[in-house]
């Protein structure tokens, strides 16, 4: 009788794991076959496509590139690309809503070009801003094909935690030779070297794309000038002058409407502009350890070291509190607009980078400010600028990988090449259509046809392909204000070093519950420092913070990454 | 009576065989049926998945194929030092959410059985049943939204009296009861459903016999109404019970976010854990916790069903 009770339940969970396994599957294919009948178009124009290969073929022999056509022998011709693929990239950003429609023009343009050329087409899967680390994570943790191109990062997308999670395909210099082999080429040896762990390729980086990341005030530079500053804000005590002034000057303007999130960029930049520390990227989101400029491979804290300099961060951020620099509750303000604030004018100020400096400094559409007042301008106070300590950005800020579950990572690594490197390919997706998302001027500037609309006819900015942007290729935005743009790039080409930890990874496996508790801490008490919200003294708070820290074991995390360095490079 | 009931009817069951007997209760099995799938493939089917709590998972090689670790994913949880406090946060909010819960559903379901108006009864009971759809996220902005310190609605009926203003966002010790006052805001018109279902299926004519006696409106609810709501009232106190070390997070994360000024009070095991693992994105850490919070919930279930069963037999779970 038992027996029989518990075959019937077994049967039971049988039936109902199958039911259920195969309810999933059954969706998932259904909506891969939807997306092979939308593609039933572009099936036609394969056989075609096969033709021209095999004509390219032929012309390899007298490779003398007369014809257009087939100019550049196919470096594709032994491969086969007999069957129709999707290869799918996954990006960080919202999915267009309001461009919906030229977002779908370019991308089926684009198909066009990638179908013609290796057989593939692209579909894109945005990671909402929303969580988007946790949803990247799960994303790649599903391991089903989902995605086969992803955009990472390792400085601010797991991309080292993944590789060593197994999310990554290894990535082996005949893969890349055979389906990449523009990009493979354009890539210096010793930048490879930089997208290795354990021996292995995982990453393919965005080496050839100038840009700074490094983070700093925007500010309204003629209202410094107004508030005495002469020359702009050049410190953070220039900061306290300046908010003062803006609060007594425009009652109505809160100087800097921030959200509760920027602590950490406030920390690192007060003890970038107080010292000569380089932080480490991606071992915690505060970056809490590094060397100096002086001593690069020495491991410390500035957290722990720099007692004196955190009080008194502790106490000017305390005095802007005070002063009414952002809301009172703004540890629970989740709702901030800050950045399109200032380009209307309601706010002062802006904590970010330089990169956004050279958009809020510019005389777009929707900086506003420059067109109702003539004499708006926008200053850029970078962080370290007191102690001209700036460090480049590191090659794999933006890099693309492959997903271990892709189905064709061959095929992915080919589009990945067209798009990066094929001028038509990277336009459409980086542009959009021409005459329709944006127009190239006589000097060769890029700026928007008659009749465009920002809200409509905007593909630039939407598709964030960060993972493959070549200069050679960029067409610069002929509304930004390249003059000081460039001048303030010249100013860091200076100063500047590179970034000098790119081959280190650091391994937390024995210090991970460590550095959960430190970034605990951290988040906690430097909330309450970065915006003076703390109880007490500046030194009583510091104190405290300092001492969990090391209760929490901060000495034997620096002792295992000094070792790890130690390994490495001695 | 009853009893004897029962007992003719299990003798008579002994006699047919496990066959016999589904065909004959088919329909009341039936019935269960999508509650027994549910509990399989939800909670039965996955429970192997605990494994990931012990090894150091790898998505290449799955659950099973990692690394064995031991107990090194319990360490961050005993390291952090604030183990006890969070389980005591955890606990004590839940405590209150389950006894003043369950007490004032008590309440306004014996209130809503006592009205007269029809009209006004269903109205009232909508009313309260409507937060309980309300988002959490909506609530955590509605309760910002009245009262933070620069734009907050409380805030602005206090300065038109001419009086200070009120700074509760950096003040741990007013959250305690804002936060059960929200949760019960939102939950009591649900729970209270329960009751007022327990409480129509009491007897009629238990009643008619208690006015015919002569017994007034409260003397009925003291000796009729809450004698029958009883076993109603330990079921659910009991099943609430099992989840006492599970934290209310939507309601938590979304009023309480990340201001750490008010963590003191309002920190509970979920809040902190998914703040301590959100950076680096570990399952393994995630489903130690959630196993150390379902051994615990076990325990107090098995304790308090033991107690409940030496006292009252007939009220215990099991």
């Amino acid at each position: 009788m038992k027996k029989k009770v518990l075959a019937l339940l077994l049967t039971t969970t049988m039936i109902a794991g199958l039911t259920t396994g195969c309810g999933g599957k059954d969706s998932d294919s259904a909506s891969s076959s939807n997306t092979n009948d939308t593609s039933a178009s572009a099936d036609t124009s394969a056989p075609a496509s096969n033709d021209s290969a095999s004509a390219d073929n032929a012309s390899t022999d007298n490779a003398s590139g007369g014809d257009a056509a087939a100019s550049s022998d196919d470096p594709w011709a032994n491969v086969d690309t007999s069957e129709h693929v999707v290869i799918t990239y996954m990006t960080t950003g919202e999915t267009p809503t309001g461009t919906k429609e030229k977002y779908d023009e370019m991308m089926t343009e684009l198909n066009k070009i990638l179908t013609e050329k290796c057989n593939a087409e692209l579909q894109t899967y945005f990671i909402s801003w929303t969580d988007y680390l946790s949803n990247y994570n799960l994303t790649l943790a599903q391991m089903d094909g989902t995605v086969d191109l992803v955009g990472t990062a390792s400085d601010w997308l797991d991309a080292w935690p993944n590789s060593k999670n197994g999310a990554f395909l290894e990535l082996s210099e005949d893969m890349l030779k055979t389906y990449a082999p523009q990009t493979y080429a354009s890539v210096p040896a010793e930048n490879w070297e930089l997208c290795k762990y354990d021996g292995e390729i995982y990453l393919i980086p965005e080496d050839n794309y100038a840009q700074w990341t490094n983070h700093g005030f925007i500010y309204r530079l003629d209202w410094a000038k107004a508030a005495g500053l002469a020359d702009g804000v050049k410190s953070w005590e220039d900061l306290t002058t300046y908010f003062k002034y803006v609060k007594e000057t425009y009652p109505d303007i809160i100087p800097w409407d921030s959200d509760g999130t920027q602590y950490a960029q406030m920390a690192g930049g007060w003890i970038a502009s107080h010292s000569n520390y380089v932080p480490i990227d991606g071992i915690n989101s505060a970056a809490m350890w590094g060397g100096t400029r002086d001593d690069l491979y020495t491991v410390y804290s500035p957290f722990v070291t720099d007692t004196d300099s955190l009080v008194e961060f502790a106490k000017m951020m305390k005095e802007w509190d005070e002063i009414g620099v952002w809301q009172t509750d703004v540890l629970n303000n989740t709702s901030s607009t800050n950045r399109d604030d200032y380009r209307i004018g309601k706010v002062a100020a802006e904590q970010h980078h330089t990169q956004t400096w050279t958009d809020l400094v510019s005389h777009t559409p929707a900086n506003t400010i420059y067109d109702d007042d003539p004499n708006a301008e926008t200053g850029f106070f970078y962080f370290g600028q007191e102690t001209g300590n700036v460090t480049a950005l590191s090659i794999t800020h933006g890099a693309m990988a492959i997903s271990a579950g892709s189905k064709n990572p061959e095929r992915a690594l080919m589009v990945y090449d067209l798009l990066r490197n094929d001028p038509d390919c990277y336009k459409l997706f980086c542009y959009g259509i021409e005459g329709v998302s944006y127009e190239v001027t006589s000097d060769g500037l890029r700026t928007t046809p008659e009749g465009y609309n920002q809200d409509t006819d905007n593909i630039n900015g939407t598709t964030n392909f960060w993972w493959g942007r070549n200069d050679d290729l960029e067409i610069l935005d002929a509304t930004r204000d390249w003059d000081k743009i460039n001048a303030l790039y010249d100013e860091y080409d200076k100063i500047k070093i590179e970034y000098p930890y790119g081959q280190f990874v650091a391994e937390v496996d024995n210090i991970r519950s460590q550095i959960s508790n430190i970034n605990e801490i951290t988040t906690n008490y430097m909330k309450q420092i970065a915006f003076g919200k703390y109880s007490g003294t500046a030194e009583d708070i510091v104190a405290e913070y300092q001492s969990a820290l090391k209760a929490a074991g901060i000495d034997e995390v620096t002792a295992e990454l000094q070792r790890q360095f130690d390994a490495l490079y001695k | 009576m009853g009893k004897t009931k029962t007992k003719v009817k299990s003798n008579y069951n002994a006699s047919l065989t496990f066959f016999q007997k589904v065909k004959k209760y088919r329909v009341l099995l039936l019935m269960c049926l999508p509650a027994v799938l549910f509990f399989l493939a939800f909670s039965y089917a996955p429970m192997p998945g605990i494994w990931v709590a012990f090894v150091k998972y790898n998505y290449r090689d799955g659950i099973f194929g990692s690394k064995f670790i031991g107990l090194d994913n319990f360490e961050f949880l005993a390291t952090s030092g604030k183990l006890l406090s969070l389980t005591k946060n955890t606990i004590l909010y839940n405590l209150a959410f389950i006894i003043l819960g369950n007490f004032l559903a008590v309440f306004v379901a014996i209130l809503l059985n006592e009205m007269r108006s029809k009209w006004f009864k269903k109205v009232s009971q909508t009313i309260m049943f409507l937060p309980y759809f309300i988002s959490q996220v909506l609530v955590g902005i509605l309760v910002f939204n009245l009262l933070n310190y620069d734009t907050g609605f409380v805030n602005g009926i206090l300065t038109s009296l001419g009086l200070e203003r009120w700074q509760p966002y950096s003040d741990p010790n007013v959250w305690p009861p804002i936060m059960i006052i929200v949760y019960l805001w939102q939950q009591t018109g649900y729970n209270s459903v329960v009751y007022f279902a327990a409480i129509m299926g009491i007897d009629g004519e238990m009643m008619e016999a208690a006015k015919v006696d002569g017994a007034n409106g409260f003397q009925r609810i003291r000796y009729i109404i809450l004698p029958s709501l009883k076993p109603t009232i330990v079921i659910l106190l009991l099943f609430a019970l099992g989840g006492i070390v599970k934290g209310n997070f939507g309601l938590f994360y979304n009023i309480v976010g990340t201001n750490p000024i008010l963590y003191g009070t309002t920190d509970i095991i979920e809040t902190y854990v998914y703040r301590a693992t959100m950076t680096d994105f570990n399952f393994s850490t995630a489903s130690a916790v959630g196993l150390y919070q379902s051994v615990i919930g076990f325990i107090i279930v098995m304790t308090v069903n033991y107690i409940v069963k030496k006292i009252e037999p007939d009220y215990s779970l099991f």
